[in-house]
């Protein structure tokens, strides 16, 4: 794939979200199911990349980047993830006053909502591909619960995980 | 307010921003003990303005927010200074992990370990599904009734054009802001100020 087109796909994804994970249908949309360049098991193994250190939600683009790529295409990920954050600047400038008036925000938060929406709708496949077996239905279900309504680090959720299915292995 | 020099800017960006885990809301947090409490390089309205503005913008918001501040601090150099700083080191991890996966893959045993993890991924999704939602939702009774039931058919119709309609995203997103324009939560109205958003705001990702 070439590297310009990959930013621009990258760069389209992240413009269009307001969350570091709600570019993810997008990214999905365009890479896995149009142009088959990238699997659901890469994509899900991106955001595995991307959440297991520290820095913004949204680096899972530069291992999606690496994975179409290599190096290049990594850096074509980044690139598409720090080029709309210098938009707020302007905002700064300009918009700021406009940020009060009750249907701008009101377009924001449908906007964000909707990505919610989206998201759902690019889980719901993965989590069919992931849940293969009864523990690991039983992960996606426990995870679920856990990062959603407890203040517990995804960090530790996708080692207990890992750990969890390294067991089930020792067992079968 | 004292101003620093573009390393010290640098230098505070790139230890919170690469050894706070757990996305965008710890590493603001953080970012404001420094910014706010410690250097007072910024004051706490410049930082609330910052946060708000952020969530406005399109992307990651804790990169938008990066810039922000450190264009409040040193210009166009404090931002680029941010944003660097912030993502460089964070994303050359996110490749080595990358690389690291992709290694392992053959072992049966990483194997076990990856399905696990892949599956942790997908319940993760889904709570940051339920998490982006909740904050828009205020209960079934009442003037409350509305807002979820705004939330709950803006989420869930952009939900079924693209599962089940397989509409473009980029086309759903465009109808739900037009959505929004014209189908507005009557709540905001009494919210008069920018800087408001940092206290109201569900927190970014």
């Amino acid at each position: 794939m070439n590297i310009l087109v990959l930013y621009l796909v990258l760069l389209k994804a992240v413009l269009t979200s307001f969350s570091g994970m709600a570019s993810l249908p997008m990214v999905r949309n365009d890479l896995v199911v149009t142009r088959h360049v990238l699997t659901d098991r890469q994509l899900a193994t991106a955001i595995v990349a991307g959440r297991t250190g520290p820095g913004p939600n949204g680096l899972y683009l530069v291992s999606i980047g690496y994975f179409i790529d290599g190096y290049p295409g990594a850096i074509a990920g980044l690139i598409a993830l720090l080029t709309p954050a210098f938009l707020v600047i302007p905002l700064m400038h300009w918009i700021g006053a406009y940020a009060t008036i009750p249907r701008i925000r009101g377009a924001i938060r449908a906007v964000v909502l909707g990505s919610a929406g989206l998201l759902m709708a690019a889980s719901v496949p993965m989590a069919r591909d992931a849940a293969t077996a009864p523990i690991l239905t039983a992960i996606v279900v426990v995870s679920f619960f856990t990062l959603a309504f407890t203040r517990a680090q995804t960090w530790w959720v996708m080692g207990a995980a890992a750990a969890v299915g390294v067991i089930t292995k020792l067992f079968s | 307010m004292p101003r620093p020099s573009l390393a010290e800017l640098a230098g505070v960006f790139l230890k919170v921003g690469n050894t706070t885990f757990g996305g965008g809301p710890p590493t603001m947090a953080a970012l404001e003990r420094e910014f706010v409490e410690r250097y007072q390089w910024l004051s706490a309205e410049e930082y609330g303005l910052s946060y708000a503005l952020a969530r406005l913008t399109p992307g990651t918001n804790v990169m938008a927010f990066c810039a922000a501040t450190g264009w409040q601090i040193l210009g166009w150099a404090g931002a680029l200074a941010g944003t660097l700083s912030t993502t460089v080191p964070s994303a050359v991890l996110a490749v080595l992990i990358t690389v690291g996966y992709e290694s392992w893959r053959t072992n049966p045993w990483a194997l076990a370990a990856i399905n696990g993890t892949v599956a942790a991924v997908a319940g993760m999704m889904l709570a940051t599904v339920f998490v982006l939602v909740k904050p828009y939702t205020a209960g079934l009774r009442g003037a409350g009734l509305m807002r979820t039931v705004r939330a709950i058919v803006l989420s869930g119709s952009a939900f079924v054009l693209l599962y089940r309609f397989k509409l473009s995203p980029l086309k759903i997103i465009g109808l739900l802001a037009v959505v929004g324009l014209l189908w507005h939560d009557p709540v905001e109205n009494a919210r008069p100020a920018v800087a408001d958003v940092a206290a109201k705001e569900p927190a970014p990702q």
